[in-house]
């Protein structure tokens, strides 16, 4: 879920949102505050609208004003308001780890195909796959899909075909901060809420966006898919070196093909 | 006066200039400052040597390295293992420490620099990032001390100079101060040579250069080289300096310091990110004793990036030839 709102804000904006960690990390934080108060439902609701604004923040005052910039700087600008993000969260939070409390429905465990499997984690690739398969949906079949892809392809041809990108670009800004305020609450009941968290989780995504190929959300599903096979393939085969592995995965992707698995910009 | 002239005076001027600050500066620090204050002068030197090596690749080849502390924390490792369970000399040590970084950042070199600026990036991240594991496993925790890190047991001399000497950062200061000077000398003749010239203008358009005859693949992987080598050498001070090394300076935090402390300085030029390497480090200490380190850090980033994206010598200079009529010259660099 968090790569797709990765790989959504390079195929548009063609940033590498380093800080992408820090909104994820924010969303669990922000969860955790409103899970106290209303639930974990209400926090999966609320937690996403309120990353959605700090995304129109952060197109509004940082993506927008540096259109003209090279990638490397607006990524590195990313990178540098992510570790301001985190340090402000930790500033407010504190240092020590916290938890969401799951709902009563989503706890325990049931039999699949003679398995015990927690349900929490059925209920995470549910959300996982439905988010994926939406985001898909809107690319694929609406008119605003339809342009934002036109958009991600050649913005000047679109521009003159009367399409606003500057309209497109904030929604889609503010759709990735959403996935990853999303992402941020479900993490909430499942892992720890720390603040190394947002570093952990930013590599790893960036792996697998840079592997599905940078902004192509079929390829980011199918690099996600394959990250999580070599993983476990790693700890069950290779236990001595499975930290290594996505590396090595990472590697041998981007030098047989350096446009990564998906080649292009968005769903294609 | 005519522009030969003015050429052919500056030029001795400017060596002149130089030798002084160099003398200078070799010398004062271990008069004036405290030992405190020189040990975070010396850290800041480091720091900027690492800098210097992340700012001429992204100046003149337009890369970004994110792994720089890979080769940093490795050399020292190197040099440590050397040191500890092959009972090398110092000297031999630092040799084969130097030369494996070398081999390593050559194959390296060669297969990421064909990639693109971005690509290239998460590559030498990625790297770092492998690095960082390999000495975290338990197959090599003998030689590496897993996450203790290794103290080094120095035996023997490095030029008649014992390990207790490294440590003190009066005696220090100087040895850094002669090596900085020697690669900041090297690599702005570098950049100044038909090598920087190349780099520069495969940075601007690489097709061009290609459509031109010119190869524009070695040049870079020369580059990625060399920068490694700047970076190996300051991995390798720096243990020597503090006898130890430890899986912090493989991290991903080495790395960006030493990318902030660029931008802080100014990535072009040599001085700049040796200044900026010095200016980060106390300003890491006011930070940290607010317990605000990475917030500098993030401040740094944004703020050199989007308001100050000469860095502070970068900007002095450039303010230094609007107001001096006539120092504004051509530099031959684009």
């Amino acid at each position: 879920m968090l790569a797709s709102g990765l790989a959504l804000i390079y195929g548009l904006r063609d940033v590498i949102n380093f800080g992408h960690g820090a909104l994820y990390m924010l969303g669990a934080y922000l969860g955790y505050t409103v899970a106290k108060v209303t639930g974990f439902w209400l926090a999966l609701l609320i937690v996403p609208i309120l990353l959605a604004l700090v995304g129109v923040v952060f197109e509004l005052l940082v993506l927008r004003p540096l259109k003209s910039r090279s990638h490397i700087e607006v990524a590195l600008v990313t990178l540098g308001l992510g570790i301001i993000l985190g340090q402000i969260i930790i500033f407010i939070y504190g240092g020590e780890a916290r938890s969401i409390e799951a709902p009563a429905i989503l706890s325990g465990s049931v039999t699949v195909l003679g398995l015990s499997y927690p349900v929490y984690r059925l209920f995470l690739i549910l959300m996982g796959l439905g988010s994926c398969v939406s985001l898909a949906i809107w690319l694929r079949f609406t008119s605003s899909g339809l342009f934002v892809r036109a958009v991600s392809q050649d913005p000047s041809v679109a521009r003159m075909m009367g399409i606003n990108s500057d309209q497109l670009s904030l929604l889609v800004t503010s759709l990735s901060a959403a996935f990853a305020g999303i992402a941020g609450v479900l993490a909430g009941p499942y892992l720890s809420i720390d603040p190394g968290m947002d570093v952990v989780m930013i590599v790893d995504c960036l792996i697998i966006v840079v592997i599905g190929g940078t902004g192509s959300i079929a390829g980011a599903i199918i690099a996600a898919l394959l990250f999580g096979f070599v993983q476990v393939a790693g700890s069950v085969f290779l236990p001595n070196v499975a930290a290594l592995v996505p590396y090595v995965l990472l590697m041998v992707v981007l030098l047989i093909a350096p446009g990564g698995i998906g080649r292009g910009r968005v769903l294609s | 006066m005519s522009g030969r002239t003015s050429t052919s005076f500056r030029v001795p001027a400017a060596i002149v200039a130089g030798a002084i600050l160099f003398g200078l500066g070799g010398v004062l620090p271990g008069y004036l400052a405290s030992d405190f204050t020189l040990k975070l002068a010396n850290e800041g030197m480091l720091l900027g040597l690492l800098a210097l090596s992340v700012a001429f690749l992204m100046s003149e080849a337009g890369l970004v390295a994110l792994g720089a502390a890979s080769i940093y924390g490795g050399s020292g490792y190197l040099f440590a293992i050397a040191m500890n369970d092959w009972a090398m000399s110092p000297t031999a040590a630092i040799v084969f420490a130097f030369l494996a970084i070398i081999a390593y950042s050559g194959v390296l070199g060669a297969l990421i620099v064909r990639t693109n600026p971005l690509a290239f990036m998460m590559l030498t991240l990625a790297a770092g990032e492998m690095i960082s594991h390999v000495v975290m496993l338990e197959a090599v925790h003998d030689y590496t001390g897993g996450a203790d890190g290794l103290v080094v047991s120095f035996k023997g001399t490095i030029l008649g100079m014992q390990a207790a000497d490294f440590a003190s950062p009066q005696h220090f200061w100087p040895i850094g101060w002669t090596a900085v000077w020697l690669i900041g000398v090297t690599l702005w003749s570098v950049s100044r040579s038909k090598l920087g010239a190349t780099l520069r203008a495969v940075r601007q358009n690489e097709e061009r250069m290609r459509f031109s005859g010119f190869g524009t693949y070695v040049p870079r992987v020369v580059a990625y080289v060399l920068v490694n080598a700047v970076a190996a050498v300051s991995g390798l001070l720096h243990v020597l300096n503090t006898g130890f090394v430890s899986p912090e300076s493989l991290g991903l935090g080495v790395s960006t310091n030493a990318l902030v402390a660029a931008l802080m300085g100014g990535t072009a030029g040599s001085i700049g990110p040796l200044a900026g390497g010095l200016i980060f480090a106390f300003a890491q200490d006011e930070f940290g004793a607010r317990g605000a380190t990475q917030l500098l850090t993030g401040v740094a980033i944004v703020l050199f990036i989007v308001v100050f994206p000469r860095g502070v010598v970068g900007g002095l200079v450039a303010t230094v030839r609007r107001i001096v009529p006539g120092v504004d010259r051509k530099q031959g660099k684009s």
